[in-house]
């Protein structure tokens, strides 16, 4: 996804002079080909946060539509004051590329772990947040982010994400319907989506069909989209790699009360809790249950099969 | 140079009113800027046209009232919307909003932001060639934001000659005075260390203020280091540390207007 990300942005800067990528000493490698190309586009601010982010909003109020890349707790944490005053207080169209997202980085420890950034999003007004599942979301989330004219935040874990959408022609701030099904949902966003598959796969070999629902644009939610695709479920499964009680699960959980639908819902996610555990990405999904076993789980679970 | 003295002069006038108005604070704050804002706006900055014009970042924002003083004094900002300020359903806050009206550039007011965004604003205009400067007044309290050195550490090796930061070194922040709470000095070396052209003057000094923007840096971005005196023009409120946040009275205003006159 972060590749696909980043190539949409370079094959932009064919036809556009404005952009200019700022990173703050990450990504070894994933710019060599831009840094050819438009050696004049790119700087590297150093290990520097609150620096490369107000450097990144002045840039912006001289005419450049800023790119800024780092990891989600460098990008968002770190200097979460200088996105929240300089960026979107003031309505920036700055791009803040975030990669790690989730435990993409285990076992590197909790200081490198994004579980709380859909938290801190959400108390960022004017900032849109986009959690691809897949190359063809990051496509056009990097779309979406060269005409934007307000902030936003893109969620990408690494790379080696497995294509889920066939076609890319859909809006990308409605959720997207990406495999039919009946009685019971899946609702998902970012990149534990190959779990998702998979549980999806085994399910599948159970005559079990649940419809997956992809969530790319998490802020502003479209509420009354997701929820008119959701009509005439039974039973809904939200999932995401993320605190459970900050993320997406959280919002769902107010618009359910708010809403009170037909369906019944489950949220999974991530315990609120440091992680101290030592586990690759994948058993630490396990460990939190939200793995495609974990998903089967609560699927069946419902069902009551 | 003693036009300048009158327009400053005016603006203080202005400020004590603002504050006697408002009842807000940071009087001492504003009144230690005005002779650097007065050299910018009137005599170093190119205002016209105003959409190639020079960019003045406040970056001590909470000495808001200095900068709301100056604009309306050099017409950019009208009676009524200055009027609005610091009051219900007004027009001006106690820091600064972009949004709310001509002439204010950037919102600020937590310390150790305007500096860096001015940074990358120069950076900006610099890369597109577009022939706009860049100013920024930082106070000698917010200097001891890590930011600053951030933006300090890296600003040098942009080779940006259309940008200048002026530090108000008015000696007294909100609770004591910069050189006892931590080691501030020596300021100057500090900049230079970083690769700054750093020029040391009297902030209250109209020809040396002028000077020093003119003055020739080789290539490297400029700090101004402005010794200056919190609410200077008002004996009493000078170097007081209790004019960062005391509220004027109707007797402090005639007292201060007085001595202004």
């Amino acid at each position: 996804m972060r590749n696909t990300f980043i190539n949409t942005i370079i094959n932009a800067c064919k036809i556009r002079g404005d952009i200019f990528i700022i990173s703050g000493d990450a990504g070894l490698g994933v710019f060599d080909e831009f840094k050819i190309l438009y050696p004049d586009r790119f700087l590297n601010l150093g290990v520097a946060e609150q620096n490369m982010t107000s450097f990144s909003a002045g840039l912006s109020m001289a005419g450049f539509k800023v790119y800024l890349y780092n990891i989600v707790t460098f990008l968002l944490y770190r200097c979460y004051e200088q996105v929240r005053n300089d960026i979107c207080y003031q309505v920036l169209p700055v791009t803040l590329v975030g990669i790690g997202s989730g435990i993409t980085y285990a076992p590197q420890g909790m200081t490198h772990y994004s579980v709380e950034d859909i938290g801190l999003a959400q108390t960022l007004p004017n900032l849109t947040v986009i959690s691809p599942i897949d190359p063809v979301e990051a496509e056009l989330a990097a779309e979406y982010s060269l005409n934007a004219k307000e902030p936003v935040y893109i969620r990408l874990a690494k790379r080696g994400e497995p294509a889920i959408h066939s076609r890319k022609d859909f809006d990308i701030t409605v959720p997207q319907v990406v495999r039919e099904g009946s009685d019971i949902a899946i609702l998902f966003h970012g990149s534990i989506s190959n779990d998702v598959m998979d549980a999806y796969n085994k399910l599948s070999k159970e005559n079990i069909s649940p419809m997956l629902v992809s969530v790319p644009v998490i802020q502003p939610l479209n509420k009354e989209c997701l929820f008119a695709v959701l009509k005439g479920m039974k039973y809904v499964v939200f999932v995401e790699e993320h605190f459970e009680n900050t993320g997406l699960g959280s919002i769902l959980m107010r618009f359910y009360c708010e809403c009170k639908p037909s369906w019944k819902i489950k949220t999974m996610g991530i315990p609120y809790r440091f992680i101290h555990e030592i586990k690759d990405t994948v058993n630490m999904r396990r460990l939190f249950g939200i793995s495609s076993e974990g998903i089967v789980k609560v699927v069946k679970d419902m069902l009551e099969v | 140079m003693d036009d300048l003295k009158l327009i400053a002069k005016e603006i203080r006038k202005t400020i004590v009113n603002l504050a006697h108005n408002s009842k807000g604070p940071h009087i001492g704050s504003a009144l230690s800027c005005v002779d650097v804002l007065t050299t910018l706006y009137f005599n170093v900055m190119r205002l016209d046209p105003w959409d190639k014009r020079d960019i003045f970042i406040l970056s001590k924002a909470h000495a808001a009232m200095a900068l709301y003083s100056v604009l309306f004094a050099r017409g950019i900002l009208g009676e009524r919307v200055l009027e609005g300020y610091y009051k219900n359903d007004g027009t001006l806050p106690a820091h600064l909003d972009r949004f709310t009206a001509k002439g204010i550039e950037v919102s600020a007011g937590s310390l150790g932001h305007g500096f860096n965004i001015g940074l990358g604003m120069a950076f900006g205009f610099k890369k597109s060639g577009v022939d706009q400067k860049v100013y920024v007044l930082i106070g000698d309290g917010e200097s001891q934001e890590g930011s600053v050195w951030e933006g300090a550490l890296f600003g040098s090796k942009l080779g940006l000659n259309n940008f200048a930061v002026v530090m108000d070194y008015n000696n007294l922040q909100g609770y004591g005075r910069a050189r006892e709470i931590c080691s501030f000095e020596p300021i100057k070396l500090k900049w230079e260390a970083f690769g700054w052209h750093a020029i040391e003057i009297d902030g209250h000094d109209i020809c040396a203020i002028r000077e020093a923007f003119g003055e020739d840096s080789s290539g490297k971005p400029k700090i101004i280091i402005a010794h200056t005196t919190k609410g200077k023009g008002v004996s009493f409120m000078e170097d007081q540390l209790t004019w960062h946040y005391y509220v004027v009275t109707d007797e402090h205003k005639k007292k201060a207007l007085e001595e202004l006159r």
